[in-house]
């Protein structure tokens, strides 16, 4: 096996007694798409900050294609951060130019598929472009690198619906061919369509890494009605596959981890009048996850 | 190929399970014959604005199946064997199992249900002999 191209173990950054991020530890395979989730403050940008190199970590390591980070990383490896990083004065083809003269992999003729793409003019200076145009040239540039490391800080902030669903065939067409890519959104539908794994922080630590579909399979609500008050749930209620239950009256909800069909039964032998299982998708369980008390 | 899928990523079954049922209910309707060649997964994958590794694992379950044929360098097709006719009476069967288990999740009796199939076969089934 070959290491993953983005590999982050015990990653942890204190400011002071603050901190930012706090033992991450998830890998990025070749050809893999993994969005990270977190509400706002969670960890998330100090840990991209982290992974390049901008700050420093006081612990952990962070290894892209097997190799701790350094200038000659950035030959394969692209960042857009939230805010656009561009040259006031220059145009979008001096950019371009600058990016040509800088990584040996840049393919012209991708920068102009890329700028039609995203209906950008190539004289336009970069002052004079508004927010979601700025986001479109930074990914122009960072996906004509042909880069085998994509991260991705909020890729499509300020593009309008056509053009984010570009940036997601973008992030898709590089992973199928090889490369891995990883991006915050606050937008988890996109991390639904596009990603195959996600990363969920909350307060610096990583509450959920998984396989989306995994989680989808074994995450469900099962819901029951009894004739009367729901009845003693025994050691059930201890079982660690479940992650919550909640009781009104004849209610009963409980909230799965895993094995989704083996507690159904359990719940079954109960003799509940109706029960059934409720599928829940990315969003609900996130929602779960940041919510919830547990850690 | 023409795009005859339709996925749902903000749904809560998982993509792949999605793709899977519809690529063996294209093959059971006739849609995609045996032999037939499937786009590949990078071309799947951009079709529908999916990851590249949800499409894979669903072509590699449908191998397993016996449902496509995957050959390196030559790519995947629908299977001609008769394992390809039973996976794709799985679509039949699960559908069907959803059906019971919601009549007693309701609280049907056996004998209710049984009611209520048996019914339910003769409307379709008249329906197509007229």
């Amino acid at each position: 096996m070959t290491a993953p191209l983005i590999a982050l173990n015990g990653l942890t950054k204190r400011y002071g007694s603050f901190t930012a991020v706090d033992g991450v530890t998830f890998d990025v395979p070749e050809g893999s798409i993994c969005g990270l989730l977190g509400p706002n403050g969670a960890g998330k940008t100090t840990t991209f900050k982290c992974m390049l190199g901008f700050v420093k970590p006081s612990a952990g390591t962070i290894a892209i294609a097997g190799a701790p980070v350094t200038p000659a990383t950035f030959e394969s490896l692209a960042y857009v951060p939230e805010r656009a990083s561009l040259y006031d004065n220059l145009t979008i083809a001096d950019h371009l130019a600058l990016y040509r003269r800088s990584y040996k992999h840049f393919d012209a003729a991708r920068a102009d598929e890329l700028l039609a793409l995203f209906s950008l003019e190539a004289k336009q200076k970069a002052r004079h472009l508004s927010k979601g145009m700025r986001t479109a040239a930074a990914l122009v540039l960072a996906f004509s690198m042909r880069p085998r490391v994509l991260i991705l800080d909020e890729p499509s902030s300020g593009l309008d619906p056509i053009h984010q669903r570009h940036v997601l065939d973008l992030m898709i067409e590089a992973a199928a061919n090889g490369a891995a890519v990883l991006f915050s959104s606050h937008q988890v539908g996109q991390v639904e369509r596009a990603a195959d794994s996600v990363a969920i922080m909350k307060r610096g630590k990583l509450i959920v890494s998984s396989v989306i579909d995994d989680l989808k399979s074994g995450e469900k609500i099962i819901e029951a009605v009894f004739a009367g008050p729901v009845p003693d749930l025994g050691d059930l209620a201890r079982d660690p596959r479940i992650l919550r239950t909640e009781q009104t009256g004849s209610l009963l909800r409980v909230v799965t981890r895993d094995e989704n069909d083996a507690i159904a039964q359990r719940i079954f032998t109960l003799h509940p009048k109706s029960i059934r299982t409720i599928d829940l998708n990315l969003e609900e369980i996130f929602m779960n996850a940041v919510s919830g008390d547990q850690q | 190929m023409p795009t005859i899928f339709t996925v749902d990523p903000r749904s809560g079954v998982p993509l792949y399970l999605q793709l899977t049922e519809q690529i063996k209910r294209a093959i059971a309707l006739g849609t995609l014959v045996p032999g037939e060649q499937l786009p590949t997964v990078k071309a799947l994958a951009l079709e529908l604005t999916v990851n590249p590794n949800t499409v894979a694992r669903v072509y590699r379950e449908l191998e397993r199946d016996g449902v496509i044929d995957t050959s390196p360098g030559r790519g995947s097709f629908v299977s001609a064997g008769p394992e390809a006719r039973r996976a794709v009476a799985d679509v039949a069967r699960s559908a069907f199992e959803g059906a019971v288990r919601e009549a007693k999740s309701l609280g049907l009796s056996r004998e209710e249900t049984h009611e209520l199939m048996m019914r339910t076969i003769a409307r379709w089934y008249e329906m197509e002999n007229k």
